[in-house]
């Protein structure tokens, strides 16, 4: 904090109404030398000034002119007679106007324009106008807000300014550069809740402003009786639900859990001018950091990132005051108490170090971009952090989804890039957001399955694991129904990232549960819950495999991506440590076993090799531990599996097929004109590989003119399992191994 | 004036008509071109209509398919596709029926609520799809979705029927665990 600051702050309390004392004018009086100076760039506060470049000089020297004489008339202009100088007034206001929505206003200039709004010098519709034109060039400073919450104290603006500067300050939260002493202020904006018409206003901005500490037993209790008097209003719910995250013990009374949308987006005043902020604070920016770990990163300029991103740049307020100076070695950081601003943060070693003193960004969103702050947020015990990175998300998400902006949906190429990035830092984080779950419970209803398809998909497969039922009707169901009405492709993507959502879920399983059998013993409960949660999800992917196998009469190639899926599901047992395995359903398991591609056979072949290997295993930890266990292992999965091992067997080895179960009338057989039918789903005469058995014919006995397949039998039998395996189909190799004892050659 | 049947008559050979209702003359006349661009092997056959009954005095072919289009910014619209659905026979719900609901992405503008037309649709057994039928990218996959409804509906995709596939799209059945 500079000297010059803490002077202003000890004044801030004394202020009330007289606006000609001496901060002000000594503001005035700097921002006047500076523009006599001309000097182009201002570096007073650690933000550049609104007026900048020289390149088209004259007009805007004229407009800075222009400024510079509104500004010095709203500060101490002759309020005198206000109503004569309507004309002036009238003037003064467009040359505000139109800077600010060009440029955006200096900190200064807002620190004079909300002094004057507030403090009811003139209508409240003259106040109203200057309150939305209040666009910060990059940031506000705080102090700036608090001058102007206390004037709210002083009683002199009417209900609706009120209102209007609480919208903005919630629509201008993140530009203010630090809320430490707006947090000061906590009580008093709680008491405006009393206030009916302020109430949803001050709710959302104390759902940004709320910190831990900040949650009181008589704070819960006046929400309490606030609720009881207005009904469950969403924004006293939103609230509410954030006081119960901070301090489950003190709310006993039980809140939804998922909730769609608190609050309202539509009532932004600002939208455009925010993106036009956003965007300007990116380009003073030096690149982001590319998500990696280690001191790679660190080359500067190397990657030009989209600089229409909608990914704000790393900010901290106290940035280059007395940090920012060269020189200062890192002990010196260390031993100081004081934050550690985060754009200077550009290693690994650094993170560490300054861990316990690290100042986050004052735009959440930021950290997206930063692999190291991405560390950061994964290893802090701060819930707020994390509470306001999603906030951000949620806000932006909605914000910018193009359905939602049908008139302006140029910007689609944004929003995909804006999608990218989120689902490389869940990557990189391997964890989903809560955040992109609550948007797709919105939006997926609405998509249309087409726009942005890649990145929509992969936020499904980063659902973070919940309950499979929970979230099936607003997710899987609208998932179905576009399954079922849309192309190949897209069935084919579906289950690919349904494939990736079970991994996820898998891995975030194996590691709970390792920590939880250190901590606590409750574990046996949970377990079967999750265990139904992802069985529940197999057996989904299941009903909808089959179902599109009927949709899209068999096609070979749904079946590989259905086949992919079983490969992670036979596996759960061994690698991933969890007590469940699932066996596909027939109708997948009859159409790979008679499917006329090989490569089919050979997978489904390596997918009953590795059941067989989970069962086992299963059975033996069983005897070995001598505990019973409660999950899927009934005898009912073996008898499955059993049944679909004999009708394999049956088929390609034995000659013996559909011995057990299902059984087909020989005459029926003989009816459509397969006489031996016996034998012609075995390993020579099956569809799949007959074009193996007769080039291996052809390969050993060049001269015979004739091809006889069922001369394939006893030693030539072994030869032709030989060649099939040096052909590449090693999932029948596993198989045959391990399930055909070899002994029964035909 | 008389009510609409499924089985009225017999169907053509390859043939699949569909049956658009709505009172956004423009957007379902755009739709309708959207759909007949599909490549599509069934011979298509696309009908609008304002209102129901259609007039009884000509000949068409048989519908197998009927959406009603619902403008999500005119309650008139949401009234006028309840009207017509007393014209329509109960065996068309055997899922040859379907909702579609433009204008949610601006919910600004809208005068009626989602929740509207998804009770609409539930008590009628009939899928609901959204769709902002004013944005051409949109529009178009929503036509590629309409064509493969129709090419079910029609029977012309072996082994799945109408009311097959409506078990399928409808959210409250669900499969049970014995159910595969």
């Amino acid at each position: 904090m500079s000297p010059q600051k803490r002077v202003k702050n000890s004044q801030t309390p004394k202020r009330t109404s007289r606006h000609s004392n001496s901060y002000q004018s000594n503001l005035l009086a700097w921002k006047l030398k500076e523009n006599l100076s001309n000097s182009k760039s201002i570096s007073k506060h650690g933000q550049n000034s609104t007026v900048e470049d020289s390149e088209h000089a004259d007009a805007d020297e004229l407009a800075r002119d222009a400024l510079q004489i509104a500004m010095r008339y709203f500060d101490k202009g002759p309020f005198n007679t206000p109503w004569n100088k309507d004309k002036t007034l009238e003037k003064h206001l467009k040359t505000v106007e139109n800077v600010a929505w060009k440029n955006g206003l200096a900190p200064e200039g807002i620190d004079i324009l909300l002094n004057v709004a507030l403090s009811g010098k003139f209508g409240s519709a003259v106040n109203s106008q200057i309150l939305r034109c209040m666009i910060p060039a990059t940031l506000i400073s705080e102090d700036s807000v608090v001058k102007a919450v206390s004037w709210l104290c002083a009683g002199k603006c009417c209900g609706s300014t009120k209102i209007l500067f609480y919208r903005w300050l919630v629509a201008m939260f993140d530009f203010i550069d630090r809320k430490e002493k707006i947090n000061l202020l906590y009580g008093f904006f709680f008491a405006s809740l009393q206030d009916d018409a302020l109430c949803p206003y001050v709710c959302h901005f104390l759902y940004l402003l709320t910190k831990k500490e900040n949650v009181k037993p008589f704070r819960v209790r006046k929400l309490l009786d606030l609720q009881v008097k207005m009904g469950m209003q969403p924004y006293l719910h939103a609230l509410l639900s954030l006081y119960k995250f901070f301090v489950p013990t003190l709310i006993s009374i039980s809140l939804p859990i998922k909730k769609k949308i608190y609050f309202k987006n539509s009532e932004n005043l600002w939208k455009t001018a925010l993106v036009a902020v956003r965007q300007r604070n990116q380009g003073l920016s030096p690149e982001p950091l590319k998500l990696m770990l280690g001191p790679a990163n660190v080359r500067p300029g190397k990657r030009k990132w989209n600089s229409h991103s909608l990914i704000p740049v790393l900010s901290s307020s106290s940035h280059s005051k007395e940090y920012g100076k060269e020189g200062m070695s890192l002990s010196d950081y260390l031993c100081s108490n004081t934050p550690f601003p985060v754009e200077q943060l550009k290693s690994f070693l650094q993170l560490l170090q300054n861990i316990h003193c690290l100042e986050l960004p004052s735009q959440m969103g930021a950290v997206l971009n930063n692999s190291l702050l991405l560390h950061y947020i994964n290893c802090v015990r701060d819930e707020s952090v994390l509470l306001r990175l999603y906030h951000w998300l949620n806000q932006t998400l909605q914000e910018e989804c193009i359905w939602y902006k049908v008139n302006n949906y140029e910007c689609g190429k944004e929003f995909t890039s804006f999608l990218d990035t989120i689902i490389k830092a869940e990557c990189f984080l391997q964890e989903g957001f809560y955040s992109c779950e609550a948007f797709l419970y919105k939006s997926l209803p609405l998509w249309d399955g087409f726009c942005c398809r890649t990145q929509f998909l992969q936020l499904v497969s980063w659902i973070p694991f919940t309950s499979f039922s929970e979230v099936k009707p607003f997710i899987f169901d609208c998932l179905a129904q576009l399954f079922f009405t849309s192309t190949i492709y897209f069935k084919c993507s579906v289950l690919e990232n349904l494939k990736e959502l079970l991994q996820n879920w898998l891995l975030w399983l194996s590691m709970d549960i390792h920590m939880k059998n250190v901590m606590d013993n409750s574990l046996e409960t949970t377990l079967s819950g999750s265990m139904k949660s992802v069985f529940e999800l197999i057996h989904y992917v299941g009903w909808l495999s089959t179902n599109a196998l009927r949709l899209e009469s068999n096609s070979t190639f749904l079946l590989h991506f259905v086949l992919d899926f079983y490969e992670k599901v036979c596996d759960i047992y061994i690698n991933y440590n969890l007590p469940l395995v699932v066996l596909f359903p027939p109708g997948i398991f009859y159409l790979a076993l008679l499917s006329v591609d090989s490569s089919i056979l050979n997978q489904l072949c390596y997918i009953m090799h590795r059941y067989r290997n989970n069962l086992t295993a299963a059975k033996k930890n069983e005897l070995v531990l001598k505990i019973k266990s409660e999950f899927i292992f009934s005898s009912k999965t073996y008898q499955e599996y059993n049944h679909y091992l004999t009708a394999m067997v049956g088929c390609l080895w034995t000659s013996k097929p559909f011995q057990k179960g299902s059984y087909f009338d020989p005459e029926v057989f003989k009816k459509i004109g397969v006489a031996k039918y016996k034998t012609s789903l075995n390993l020579v005469h099956h569809p799949a590989l007959l074009s193996y058995a007769i080039s291996f014919l052809l390969k050993e006995w060049t001269e015979e003119r004739t091809v006889n397949l069922s001369s394939i039998r006893g030693k030539k039998w072994n030869g032709y399992l030989d060649y099939l395996f040096s052909e590449g189909l090693q999932g029948l190799k596993h198989f045959i191994q391990s399930s055909i004892c070899h002994s029964s050659v035909p | 004036m008389a009510v609409l049947r499924p089985q009225d008559q017999l169907p053509g050979l390859n043939t699949a008509t569909i049956l658009l209702v709505g009172t956004e003359d423009a957007l379902l006349q755009q739709l309708a071109d959207s759909m007949l661009k599909e490549d599509c092997a069934s011979d298509l056959k696309v009908h609008l209509a304002q209102s129901l009954p259609l007039p009884s005095n000509v000949t068409r072919p048989r519908i197998d398919l009927i959406v009603f289009v619902v403008n999500l910014h005119s309650k008139y619209s949401l009234q006028n596709v309840e009207e017509s659905l007393r014209h329509v026979d109960a065996a068309f719900f055997l899922g040859k029926v379907g909702f579609l609901a433009t204008g949610a992405g601006r919910d600004s503008h809208c005068s009626v609520h989602r929740n509207t037309v998804l009770r609409l649709a539930q008590a009628y057994r009939s899928p609901l799809l959204f769709c902002d039928l004013e944005v051409d990218s949109f529009r178009v996959s929503m036509a590629q979705r309409l064509v493969r409804m129709l090419q079910v509906c029609a029977g012309h995709v072996p082994g799945v029927s109408a009311l097959n596939l409506l078990s399928l799209m409808g959210s409250s059945e669900n499969p049970s665990a014995e159910g595969l």
